[in-house]
């Protein structure tokens, strides 16, 4: 029996423009269960990255409820919407978003800061990552020195490093070639089966293949 | 999580070289400015505080009227001290003082020392210490001398033994050294380098035991548990009582006041130094706001920049207080730099600005106020300039950042807007203030004086200068050096003897006009190239003019219509007016020409007076001088000063002003256009895209240059309108303290304008030009 990680129900993301009120999301209707590894698809300005970062907390919506683990995040204050995404999610970006003026080991490192662990805990964490990803060698690189394709293994290592419970990622190969994009689907994929729920918008057919399901967007409306 | 935010900072400010440059530099010119005037203030704030009793000594003027207006003395009737010791109960010590020269000769060691004689009280009351001898036995001898620490090394050499030496002084008289003390504090109104019993001095004068003369400086100190105001209340009614007289009035004024607080009008205090005070701390915060204002808009004109860090931060579940706390720190790790940058200012410029404003003033970072003031104005500078950035930084949406959507900086451009307009119009109310103070000291320095200030040298009257006067005059004029030679009783510039008590032919002083009397050796007057404009001059045999005076233009006026001449002045002995001199000033350079009363006497002469000739050369001219002088006066040493510098020096504290609101203007100035500078960078590179699209379709480099320079110009316009009235106002107002003074020229305010548009456009069009030169491809390919 799989636990529901977040259900959607009729989620409404509105802006507006001028005195037009613009639907970006349309009444989402959308259960993610634990373990899922899902793709969201659709063309540009279908809604992908708007439904992304409100589930994600990094915007919310404008209409419709929202519970992740059990709880209301619709009627959340801020600040407990806050700790709980600093608890249980980990974004990954198309564009990586690594802060230029940190070392791998410390973008790595950040979330951890935020999330107040103790010095002696965060290196061991963070060793552990850097094992896992191969990456010891290039601790102490510069997002700049480093390529796209371990760019991006450096920001899934900082997504995964507050072992959060389900990932968002924003078509995290946009920016790769065919090589690179197949290494981090694979890790993904690895992820996914030790129990990590992922969500991805993607454009691309391949890397949606990885998901176990597949949700297309038109609009803002799921079809 | 501190660590984290140092490293980011340091990383951050490494790869921003430019600007953390125009930052650090810009707050450092601040934060150096502030702590210079902070140093003089302090200074300035520290006269006569460093005595044990300061709270309870005090310095006893006198307000005295004149023509229906109190005017206010320094000196005292000599009884008076005893007077108010026995006589009012507070105060518990009293001592009269006179200050004179002395020259101390020491085998071929001879100096000119300043010091006073005083009454025994004046130990205890400015707690002296001794190194030699001791307070009680001191004054015992009539012929006894105290000097400082200082002056006895200077006379004898280190560690030398001087008690019960004895000091030749002025070649004739001997005192016997009863005690050395402990050298006088240096920041002092009354420096003194010796005191002597005041018996010494008074004794053959009768006169200084009359409640008529005023002449001694009075000090007295209060019992701890005094009210001052009781104790002041009596010394205001015993002088009254006294003199039997309702027209002087006695009064205390703190000795910690005295140098900040000495400027009486009418009776009332009207401030005095502590002006300046103000003024300079006032300024000192405000070129402390300019570079802080710097701070903020350079570090939120980058701010797109930061976005980016902002949005990933937040994602990564930092809150928004953590954000403003981290640039927070940035800024105050800025200004840390800074701080230690203008330390090293400091200690480079220290001495110049000592030179500028002739003080003496260290550093001194080992005492704890200094260090407490840096770290103070680091911690001030660096939340005050951080807050706002960091609240804006802080305010990003991480949604729209990480999209990549161009940061909305509606506000934050107008504040920014804002900022410079208030900098600029800052700096140019200093330019305007910089010109007025400066023309204003120019057209005071440049009035008439009624006699000729150039080429006119200054002797005292020591020795035999007097009976020997005919012969050194002689053979001053033998050399050729010298064209006149006169002597005074009082100095030329200075207000000096004076009353009121005189009848005149057909009427007497009955307004109570204040009278100054002058007596001079006959050709003082051409010495001094005042002009007779009716009548004749004083005759060279002094004897043939004991009865003849000459009176200046404003006294002819107060004596009423008709010819002055002939005219009878009554001051106990009766004197025929034989000539009147043209109006000339003395004393206050601001203010009107007194009536002058002129005797020919000068067998007490204080003051000889030499017009050289301006043909040859100042050194020469003074060699010969001295040679002549070390012939007939040879025991004294070849003192001179000039009167044009004597000038000069009645408005150091003018010039001082002028010249720190001169080096202060271009501070601003400075500093704003580097802030300027920065804001011009971080557009041309906000709107490199526009730029280079511009420019593929056929835009000019000047059309560029005009684009990007257009909006700054706009504000330093705006800056232009907001200072005028301002410098106008504040500048009417500082004018309106000088009775003689220049009018504001509107052609001021164009040259204010003209100069800060200039400096502007210099400053923008470096980088509008340099954006427009870039090839257009570099910044769109980057897109």
């Amino acid at each position: 029996m799989k636990n529901t990680l977040l259900s959607l129900n009729e989620a409404t993301r509105t802006v507006n423009s001028g005195s037009n009120k613009v639907y970006l999301l349309d009444q989402i209707n959308l259960n993610v269960e634990e373990g899922e590894f899902i793709s969201l698809m659709g063309p540009s300005g279908s809604g992908k990255s708007t439904l992304l970062n409100c589930i994600g907390m990094l915007d919310h919506f404008t209409d419709g409820g929202y519970t992740f683990l059990g709880e209301p995040v619709h009627s959340m204050k801020e600040k407990n919407r806050s700790k709980l995404y600093k608890e249980y999610i980990g974004f990954v970006f198309q564009a990586y978003h690594l802060i230029d003026e940190l070392t791998v080991y410390e973008n790595i490192e950040t979330p951890l800061l935020y999330k107040n662990v103790k010095s002696s805990e965060r290196k061991a964490m963070v060793a552990d990552m850097l094992d896992r990803f191969n990456i010891v060698g290039k601790k102490d690189l510069f997002p700049i020195q480093l390529s796209g394709g371990q760019q991006q293994l450096v920001g899934i290592a900082r997504a995964l490093i507050g072992q959060p419970k389900l990932i968002l990622a924003d078509e995290p190969t946009g920016n790769l070639n065919s090589k690179q994009s197949k290494d981090i689907m694979e890790l993904f994929a690895e992820l996914n089966k030790e129990g990590v729920t992922i969500i991805q918008a993607t454009h691309s057919e391949s890397n949606a293949a990885y998901g176990s399901r597949i949700i297309n967007l038109l609009d803002g409306k799921i079809v | 999580m501190i660590l984290n935010y140092i490293k980011i900072a340091f990383r951050t400010l490494r790869k921003n070289k430019g600007y953390s440059f125009l930052n650090i530099f810009g707050l450092a010119i601040g934060i150096t400015c502030a702590s210079l005037i902070f140093l003089w203030v302090e200074d300035e704030l520290s006269f006569n505080s460093e005595f044990e009793k300061q709270d309870q000594v005090y310095y006893v003027p006198t307000h005295q009227e004149y023509d229906g207006e109190w005017r206010t003395f320094n000196s005292t009737p000599g009884p008076f001290a005893e007077a108010m010791k026995t006589e009012i109960p507070g105060i518990v010590r009293a001592s009269r003082t006179k200050h004179r020269d002395f020259l101390f000769a020491v085998n071929d060691n001879a100096i000119n020392s300043g010091g006073r004689f005083v009454d025994e009280d004046f130990i205890e009351i400015f707690s002296l210490k001794f190194v030699e001898g001791n307070a009680k036995d001191a004054f015992k001898n009539p012929e006894a001398i105290v000097i400082t620490k200082a002056t006895a090394e200077q006379l004898y050499g280190e560690n030398t033994k001087v008690l019960g030496k004895v000091l030749t002084i002025d070649n004739k008289d001997q005192y016997l050294i009863t005690g050395v003390i402990e050298n006088f504090p240096k920041n002092v109104t009354f420096p003194i380098n010796w005191i002597a019993p005041f018996e010494r001095w008074s004794n053959d004068k009768e006169w200084t035991n009359e409640y008529g003369s005023f002449f001694a400086d009075t000090f007295v100190a209060l019992s701890p548990e005094a009210d001052f105001n009781a104790v002041d209340a009596q010394v205001r009614y015993l002088l009254e009582k006294k003199t039997g007289d309702s027209d002087s009035k006695a009064f205390l004024h703190s000795i910690k006041d005295w140098h900040l607080r000495n400027h009486f009008e009418n009776g009332k205090q009207v401030g005095g130094r502590i002006a300046s005070v103000r003024l300079f701390t006032i300024i000192a915060l405000i070129i402390l706001l300019i570079a802080c204002i710097n701070f903020m808009n350079l570090s939120t004109a980058r701010s797109e920049k930061r976005a980016n860090e902002v949005g990933v931060r937040k994602a990564m579940g930092s809150g928004r207080t953590r954000l403003i706390f981290q640039f927070i720190s940035e800024a105050l790790i800025l200004a840390f730099m800074a701080t230690t940058v203008s330390v090293l200012l400091l200690f480079i410029l220290l001495p110049q600005f000592n030179l500028l404003i002739e003080k003496d003033l260290v550093l001194g970072l080992e005492k704890p106020l200094h260090m407490v003031f840096l770290l103070g104005i680091t911690l001030v500078c660096g939340i005050f300039a951080g807050l706002y950035p960091a609240f804006y930084l802080s305010s990003f949406k991480p949604v729209e950042v990480l999209k990549g959507l161009k940061v909305t900086q509606g506000s934050a451009n107008y504040i920014r807007k804002g900022l410079v307009v208030g900098q600029f119009t800052i700096s140019i109310v200093f330019i305007i203030c910089t010109i007025l103070v400066y023309q204003q000291l120019q057209h005071i320095k440049n009035r008439d004086l009624g006699f000729d200030k150039d080429q006119l040298i200054s002797l005292n009257v020591n020795g035999t200068m007097i009976e020997k006067f005919d012969v050194i005059k002689e053979d001053l004029i033998h050399t050729g050096a010298v064209s006149s030679v006169g002597l005074n009783n009082s100095g030329i510039l200075n207000g000096g003897n004076n009353g009121s008590n005189l009848t005149w032919t057909g009427g007497t002083n009955t307004e109570d006009v204040l009278i100054f009397f002058r007596y001079v050796s006959s050709d003082f007057l051409e010495t001094a190239g005042m002009e007779i404009v009716e009548g004749r001059g004083f005759y060279e045999n002094m004897a043939k003019d004991s009865a003849s005076v000459l009176i200046t233009e404003s006294f002819a006026k107060l004596m009423g219509q008709g010819s002055a001449i002939g005219k009878k002045i009554d001051r106990g002995d009766v004197y025929t007016v034989v000539g009147v001199v043209k109006d000339y000033l003395f004393d206050d350079m601001y203010g009107q020409s007194d009536p002058v009363l002129f005797f020919n006497y000068h067998g007490e002469a204080s003051y000889m007076y030499l017009k050289t000739n301006p043909k040859i050369g100042t050194s020469d001219v003074l060699s010969k001088i001295e040679a002549v002088m070390k012939k007939h006066n040879p025991a004294f040493p070849f003192e001179y000063s000039f009167v044009d510098d004597a000038f000069n020096a009645k408005f150091k504290s003018e010039q001082l002003v002028g010249k720190l609101s001169q080096l202060f203007a271009l501070l601003a100035i400075l500093i704003s256009c580097l802030g300027l500078f920065g804001l011009a960078a971080y557009t041309a590179e906000q709107r490199s895209k526009e730029i280079g699209v511009r420019k593929v379709l056929g835009a000019s480099v000047a059309g560029i240059v005009k684009l990007l320079s257009k909006d700054f110009l706009i504000l330093v316009g705006l800056a232009i309108v907001i200072a005028i009235p301002m410098a106008w106002y504040v500048m009417d107002n500082w004018l309106g303290n000088y009775a003689y003074r220049i009018e504001i020229n509107w052609w001021i305010f164009v040259i204010a304008g003209v100069v800060a548009i200039v400096i502007a456009m210099v400053t923008v069009s470096f980088q509008a030009v340099k954006a427009a030169l870039a090839n257009p491809v570099d910044s769109l390919k980057t897109e």
